[in-house]
C-alpha cells in the first residue's frame, strides 16, 4: 500500500494515439491489390462483351456509347482509390494497443487496447498466399463494427504479432 | 429437499399439456386465415369430417407432444460445469451451456402456463443469439433452486477469478429481497398515452393489412362486399371523413398504446437482491429476469416532451451481447419510472449517479449535411421524376412544403439536441429530435475507438468517433477533434492502465 500514489494525470502529456507513426502495408501487397484491380475491370469488360455477342439486339448504337463512357470513368475512379487506398493504409502495434487507418476521402483510426481482444485469427488469401502475405484479424466483445483486420503483412511477421497477442492476452487472464 | 440436478430430469408431467398447447397454438397461428375462412362457411361444411379431422388433429398433436415430453431431458454436470439439455423425438439435439457463461436465467409464465401450474426457464448466454436453452414447464420451487443452483456456480466462478468482486459483493449480499421500485398502474397509463405510437401505428397496419388482403383472397360471396366497401369510400371522400379518420387513428393508436403496455408491463417490480436487480412484470404471462450490474453496457434513458411534462422517463439497459441483431430484443425496458426512481436505478447500475461535465457540440455542417439527405436529396428525386418520367407527380406539389417543414423542424431539433457530456466517470451522449435520449456508458466499457475525419475537416478541426463497446455503438459526429482526440488518449490510458473488467 505505501507504492500506492494517485496523483492527477495531465492528459497533455498523455501518449497521443494520432502522433504515432504507421507502419506502411508490406510492398508485395501492392501487386494483391493490382491484381484485384485488374480482376475486376476484367469482369466488368467481359461481361458486356459476352452480352453484346450472344444477345446482340439488346446493344442498341446508344448502349454502347453510355457503356463506353461510363466505364473508363468507373475504371480510374477505382484504379485510383485502390493505389491511394493501399498508400494510406497503416497499422502500428503500440505497447498497450493496436492501430490501423485507412481510407482515403475520410481518414479512420480504429484503436483496439490488448485487454480487450477476444482472440486473434490469420487469414490467408489465395494471391496472398502465393505471395507469402497474410492477414491479421482481430476481434473484440463490441461485434463486428470494432473488429479489425491487416491486410498484407509477412507471413512470418503475422505469426509473430499473433503470438505477441496471443502473449497479451494470455497476461489479461 | 435438494433435488440431484446431476441425473437427467424430466419436466413436470402437467408440462404435456404445456406442449401440446404450444403446438395448437402454433398450428393456429399458422393457418388462422383458413380457420377463419372455414368458420364463416361452417354451414357448408360436412360436420363429421370436420369433428373427425379435429379429433386426428388433436391426438396426433398429443402424442407429438408426450414423445417430446419423454425426449426432453437436463441436467447438471458439476464435473464439466456445464447445464445440459437433450430434446428432440427423430433428430436430437444436445444443448450444453457452460455455467460460467450463463448471464440471465429468467423464470416466466404465460398464460397457458399459468393455467397449468408450471412455469418456464429460460438461460440466457452471452456468446450465442437466442436464448439457448429453455425448458417449458417446470414446477416453481425446481425452477427456483435451479435458478439459484445455475447462477450460484456463477457467483463463485467470479469469486476464485477476481478478489475485489467478491469483496464487493460481499458487502451487498445481504439478501435484500424486498422491491424498492414499483411502477404504478398510472404510471403505465402515463407511459401508453406518450409513448411508442411508431410501433401500435406499424402493429394496427400489419393487423388490417392481413385481414384486408384475406378478405381479397378467399370467399366468393366477399367481392360483394368489397364492391359495396369501394363505393363507400368513393361517396364520402371528403376532408371531413379524412379528418373523422385521422381522429379516429388517434383514438385507437392510443387505447392499443395504453392496452399493450399495460399487458406488457402489469404490475412491473424491481427487487433488489445480492447486488443484482430481480425485475418481473407482466399482466398474462409474468416475466422475471435477473440484472447484474456489472454486466450492464450501456443505459439509455429517453423522455419526450409530455412525459417530462408528467415527470417520468424510460430506461432501456443493454447488456452485453455478440450479435448485432439481438440487441434491441435484448435490451431490458423500464417503462415510466419517476425521476428519483430512475436515479436510484442508475445509482444502483453505476454506484453513483452519472453527472454531465464538459459538453460536445457537433458542427453547423452536420445539421446542413442532414438536410441535405433528408430534404435536398427527396426533393431533387421528386423533380427529376415530374420532369423526365411522370409529370402528374406534380399534381402532389402542396406536400412539398409541408414535407420541407416537418422535416426541417425534426432535423433542427436533432441538431440542437445533439450532444456529447464527458467526465471522469461517465460519458452521455444525448439525440433525439422528439423523444430525447441520454446514452450512458462508462470509459472502462469500452472495447475499440474509432475515429474519422474527412480530408477537408482537417483545418476546420472537426471529426467523428464511435465508441465501440459489447452492448452496441456511441457514436458522435463532426465534434471538436482536438478535445475528442485528448479525452480518447485519457480513455485509452485509463483502459491499459487498469484491469477493470468490462463484463
Amino acid at each position: 500500500m505505501e507504492n500506492f500514489t494517485n496523483e492527477t494525470i495531465d492528459t497533455t502529456q498523455l501518449p497521443k494515439f494520432e502522433e504515432v507513426i504507421f507502419t506502411p502495408l508490406h510492398s508485395k501487397y501492392f501487386t494483391v491489390v493490382v491484381i484485384n484491380l485488374v480482376i475486376i475491370i476484367a469482369i466488368l469488360i467481359l461481361v458486356p462483351t459476352v452480352f453484346s455477342f450472344f444477345r446482340p439486339e439488346l446493344f442498341a448504337g446508344r448502349l454502347w456509347l453510355i457503356i463506353g463512357a461510363i466505364l473508363p470513368v468507373v475504371f480510374i475512379w477505382i484504379t485510383t482509390f485502390s493505389i491511394l487506398g493501399y498508400k494510406r493504409k497503416g497499422f502500428a502495434f503500440r505497447e498497450h494497443d493496436v492501430l490501423y487507418k485507412s481510407g482515403v476521402i475520410a481518414t479512420n483510426t480504429i484503436v483496439i487496447p490488448y485487454n480487450r481482444v477476444q482472440h486473434v485469427a490469420l487469414h490467408e488469401g489465395l494471391i496472398s498466399r502465393y505471395l507469402g502475405l497474410a492477414k491479421v484479424e482481430i476481434f473484440t466483445a463490441g461485434g463486428s463494427s470494432s473488429d479489425l483486420e491487416i491486410p498484407g503483412i509477412d507471413k512470418e511477421q503475422a505469426e509473430k504479432i499473433k503470438q505477441l497477442l496471443m502473449g497479451k492476452i494470455q497476461k489479461q487472464l | 429437499m435438494s433435488t440431484d440436478f446431476s441425473l437427467p430430469q424430466r419436466q413436470s408431467v402437467v408440462g404435456i399439456w404445456v406442449l401440446f398447447f404450444y403446438s395448437l397454438q402454433r398450428y393456429a397461428r399458422a393457418f388462422w386465415p383458413i380457420i377463419l375462412i372455414y368458420a364463416f362457411r361452417f354451414n357448408q361444411i360436412n360436420k363429421v369430417y370436420v369433428a373427425l379431422s379435429l379429433i386426428t388433429l388433436f391426438t396426433v398433436i398429443i402424442i407429438i407432444s408426450y414423445l417430446k415430453y419423454l425426449n426432453f431431458t437436463f441436467a447438471l454436470d458439476s464435473e464439466n460445469k456445464e447445464f445440459i439439455i437433450n430434446e428432440g423425438i427423430i433428430n436430437k439435439t444436445k444443448t450444453a451451456i457452460q455455467l460460467n457463461k450463463i448471464q440471465q436465467v429468467n423464470i416466466n409464465q404465460s398464460f397457458i402456463q399459468r393455467l397449468i401450474g408450471v412455469y418456464e426457464l429460460n438461460v440466457d448466454t452471452a456468446g450465442s443469439n437466442k436464448k439457448e436453452g429453455a425448458i417449458k414447464a417446470i414446477s416453481h420451487e425446481l425452477a427456483l433452486e435451479l435458478k439459484s443452483r445455475l447462477l450460484e456456480n456463477e457467483f463463485k466462478v467470479i469469486n476464485v477469478d477476481n478478489e475485489i468482486i467478491s469483496s464487493e459483493a460481499d458487502n451487498t449480499y445481504v439478501d435484500v429481497a424486498e422491491s424498492f421500485i414499483k411502477i404504478s398502474f398510472l404510471s403505465l397509463l402515463k407511459v401508453g398515452i406518450t409513448s411508442n405510437y411508431g410501433r401500435s401505428i406499424a402493429l394496427l397496419l400489419l393487423f388490417f393489412s392481413t385481414i384486408y388482403e384475406n378478405f381479397l383472397k378467399f370467399g366468393d360471396e366477399d367481392n360483394v362486399y368489397k364492391e359495396k366497401f369501394g363505393n363507400y369510400i368513393d361517396q364520402n371522400l371528403v376532408l371531413q371523413s379524412i379528418l373523422l379518420f385521422i381522429f379516429w387513428l388517434i383514438f385507437i393508436v392510443l387505447i392499443v398504446n395504453i392496452f399493450r403496455t399495460i399487458f406488457k408491463y402489469f404490475n412491473y417490480s424491481i427487487k433488489q437482491q445480492k447486488g443484482s436487480l430481480l425485475l418481473s412484470f407482466g399482466l398474462i404471462s409474468t416475466k422475471s429476469t435477473i440484472l447484474k450490474p456489472e454486466k450492464v453496457q450501456i443505459v439509455v434513458s429517453s423522455r419526450n416532451f409530455f412525459q417530462k411534462k408528467m415527470e417520468i422517463l424510460e430506461l432501456k439497459i443493454k447488456q452485453a451481447t455478440s450479435g448485432e441483431k439481438e440487441q434491441r430484443g435484448s435490451a431490458i425496458d423500464i417503462p415510466g419510472c419517476s425521476e428519483a426512481e430512475g436515479e436510484a436505478i442508475l445509482s444502483l447500475l453505476f454506484k453513483k449517479i452519472p453527472t454531465k461535465g464538459l459538453m460536445l457540440t457537433p458542427n453547423w455542417r452536420k445539421l446542413i449535411f442532414s438536410i441535405f439527405l433528408t430534404i435536398g436529396l427527396p426533393l431533387f428525386a421528386f423533380i427529376a421524376i415530374g420532369t423526365y418520367l411522370n409529370s402528374s407527380i406534380f399534381e402532389y406539389i402542396f406536400v412539398v412544403p409541408v414535407y420541407i417543414v416537418c422535416v426541417g423542424l425534426i432535423q433542427y431539433f436533432e441538431f440542437i439536441n445533439n450532444r456529447l457530456f464527458i467526465n471522469d466517470d461517465f460519458i452521455i451522449k444525448q439525440s433525439g429530435a422528439w423523444d430525447l435520449k441520454k446514452e450512458i456508458i462508462e470509459p472502462s466499457k469500452i472495447q475499440a475507438v474509432s475515429t474519422s475525419q474527412l480530408f477537408w475537416h482537417k483545418k476546420l478541426n472537426i471529426g467523428s468517433i464511435i465508441l465501440h463497446t459489447a452492448g452496441g455503438d456511441i457514436a458522435f459526429q463532426l465534434g471538436d477533434y482536438i478535445v475528442l482526440k485528448q479525452y480518447i488518449n485519457k480513455w485509452l490510458y485509463e483502459i491499459e492502465t487498469s484491469d477493470s473488467n468490462w463484463m
